[in-house]
């Protein structure tokens, strides 16, 4: 089953301290929502997650094994996928061919027609299959978004960081995502989903962590988290009591 | 015909008119009417030494968009590797004394000459050695060509591999700036260690084939023409291979996101240093071919002017495609020679050697404004691609199972959703950008 855990993660920019001292663990196919104002340090947490960045200290392990240390390739291949806020579809190539990228860097010997199969299924559940053989350039913004998910299905990873996944994005392909989610995380796959869309990461998430300025100040039920004095206070801008 | 099928055909045609050619050539006597020069026949093996080095930058900038300026550079380290094992390495059957000698199977020794001042004059040690303390009878032999060009194709990769791995993290401009520093150092170094590459006054090769091939002599163009036209048709196939592998497919996800690539488990570590290796070694080997070809090589190969060259040659066939940077190269090698024609019209006489090259730089603007995908990439895509347009309407149009059984499913099934799909994938035929 899968275990990540973050141990006392310091981030800091210069002498901006972006991150301090957080620390959680994700236990299992969790479905987490990451919320906190802007700059609270919620896409430097994912950066440091996923390798991009490193943590000026502190760790991240994976299934016992610490990540941190490992350029993001590695991450992936560890078991852990993730879309970014602003979406990077390979746009000069074909939506197939973004598709075959994960699938067929995550095993050393494999061929593209080994996985064009799955592409089809993937593609299909995401009802962008008419789409295949187009730029991913021709797409529209919330069709990329499709795609980026897409990819993660390929990659097939344990654990998905997903940054702002309903940003700009119609109602019904809202539906799409949604039903991604809900039926991805079923089959035993772990989300984080950080969103500034209250309603629906309080809708869909089973826990919620709260960032803010970098503190860690919340963790727990959605629920309890929302009457939370500090968060109501930091974040969903009314006063503590 | 389904375009891979078309491709087989002209690609086969294409290698069947290039092996055909030089039994055309005054040489051989010519093909009927049609006669080729010898120095139509020196065209061609520049033209395809211009193709290698346009198809591998097109490899290393159009598909894993690494911008390098250095890639002459990487070419001269080819030929001069090449041209100074001939200068300094000899082998022998008995020690020089005078020289650097390496024992090596048997009675033979590998001598490195170096260069001994008498008096005003640069003396080879080898050359002291034959008089003072070689016996009568030492055998000296020159290096093979094919193994001085085998050497400048391993220092090819292992500079490639230096830089590759130097440049990791530039892109675009930081990019192309260090390459063309790299490419300076290069000149100016080459420029200044006269006592070794001979400086400005160039270095001489052996020939390609020393003591002629077949019959043909060493200045005949025959045997040249095909072991370029040999080389140009193993890189092709050697890159066609590449990019339609699993290295294509990462190499252009870095180009159009190393961020997005890595979070997706490629190394982009490896492919990116990787690519560099591949096109260095492509490069130098093409002028290790190519200089032991004309017989000098001049740190002059190394100006930019060079390098901006096999540039505007992948871009006006079009970068993104080895195959249309190939054929850019080839076709603009022909049609510079042929703007070398001057033109008088009444009292205005143009001396087209110098205006040429501001026509080639007008052409290259009007490509880069109207055209940036070149000039022959558009029309491969149009043959590649043709079909996709209606290939998406027709799958979003038809009917799903669900749909067919009766069942409640959601997708367009008004006459007004589907002409908007229709018009949508007209969009994206001409690749708007949304």
């Amino acid at each position: 089953m899968l275990n990540l855990t973050a141990n006392n993660i310091f981030k800091n920019f210069g002498g901006l301290e972006v991150l301090k001292d957080v620390s959680f663990t994700v236990e299992g196919p969790e479905l987490i929502g990451l919320i906190g104002p802007n700059g609270a340090g919620k896409t430097t947490l994912t950066n440091i997650l996923d390798g991009a960045l490193k943590p000026s200290s502190g760790t991240v392990y994976m299934n016992g094994e610490r990540i941190d240390t490992r350029p993001p390739y590695g991450v992936a291949r560890a078991g852990l996928g993730r879309t970014f806020q602003v979406t990077r579809a390979f746009r000069r190539m074909t939506v197939l061919e973004n598709l075959l990228i994960p699938a067929m860097a995550m095993r050393a010997t494999a061929r593209q027609r080994d996985f064009e199969e799955k592409a089809q299924e993937v593609l299909e559940f995401l009802t962008i299959a008419h789409l295949r053989n187009e730029y991913a350039r021709a797409l529209s913004g919330g069709q990329q978004k499709l795609l980026e998910l897409g990819r993660l299905l390929m990659l097939d990873p344990q654990m998905i960081i997903l940054d702002e996944p309903f940003a700009g994005v119609h109602p019904r392909l809202m539906e799409v995502i949604y039903r991604y989610i809900t039926e991805t995380n079923a089959e035993g796959k772990a989300f984080i989903i950080i969103s500034h869309d209250m309603d629906t990461i309080f809708t869909l998430s089973r826990r919620l962590l709260v960032l803010n300025y970098g503190d860690l100040i919340a963790d727990g039920d959605p629920e309890v988290v929302r009457e939370d004095p500090l968060v109501k206070a930091a974040y969903l801008g009314e006063d503590e009591e | 015909m389904k375009p891979t099928v078309l491709y087989r055909v002209a690609g086969a045609i294409a290698v069947v008119i290039l092996l055909v050619i030089p039994l055309a050539s005054s040489e051989l006597g010519g093909l009927g009417p049609l006669v080729l020069s010898s120095y139509f026949m020196h065209l061609a093996i520049t033209a395809f030494f211009y193709a290698i080095l346009a198809s591998s930058w097109s490899l290393l900038a159009g598909y894993a968009g690494q911008f390098s300026f250095g890639h002459m550079a990487f070419m001269a380290i080819g030929g001069y590797t090449s041209g100074l094992i001939g200068k300094f390495i000899r082998f022998t059957t008995a020690p020089s004394e005078l020289c650097t000698d390496i024992p090596l199977l048997g009675n033979w020794w590998l001598v490195v000459l170096n260069i001994r001042r008498v008096g005003t004059i640069d003396e080879s040690c080898l050359d002291m050695a034959k008089t003072e303390t070689l016996p009568a009878g030492t055998l000296i032999v020159f290096p093979p060509v094919w193994a001085s060009i085998a050497m400048g194709l391993v220092m090819g990769a292992i500079f490639g591999l230096l830089v590759g791995w130097l440049v990791l993290r530039l892109r675009s401009t930081y990019l192309a700036l260090f390459t063309i520093g790299f490419s300076e150092i290069m000149r100016a170094s080459i420029s200044a260690e006269i006592p070794i590459t001979e400086g400005q006054s160039g270095l001489e090769l052996v020939p390609l084939f020393p003591g002629g091939l077949l019959g043909f002599t060493s200045t005949s163009k025959i045997p040249p023409y095909y072991a370029m036209l040999l080389l140009f048709l193993v890189a092709m196939a050697m890159m066609t291979w590449l990019a339609g592998s699993r290295f294509g497919l990462f190499i252009r996800a870095i180009r159009e996101d190393e961020e997005a690539a890595a979070a997706l488990g490629v190394n982009i570590v490896r492919y990116k240093v990787l690519v560099f290796v591949i096109t260095s070694t492509l490069a130098a080997a093409a002028g290790a071919l190519q200089f032991h070809y004309i017989g000098i090589i001049t740190p002059n190969t190394l100006i930019i002017l060079q390098m901006s060259l096999v540039i505007a040659m992948a871009v006006i066939g079009g970068l993104e495609n080895i195959y249309t940077a190939s054929v850019g190269a080839i076709v603009i090698t022909f049609v510079l020679e042929l703007l070398r024609t001057n033109i008088t019209i009444g009292p205005l006489h143009v001396d087209m050697t110098l205006w040429r090259l501001v026509f080639f730089g007008l052409l290259l603007m009007l490509t880069l404004r109207f055209q940036r995908n070149g000039l022959l990439f558009p029309i491969l895509e149009r043959i590649n691609r043709g079909g996709v347009a209606a290939e998406t309407v027709s799958i979003r149009a038809a009917p799903t199972d669900e749909e067919e059984e009766g069942e409640e499913t959601n997708p367009p099934s008004s006459s007004e959703e589907n002409a908007t799909v229709e018009k949508e994938a007209e969009s994206n035929d001409v690749e708007s950008d949304r």
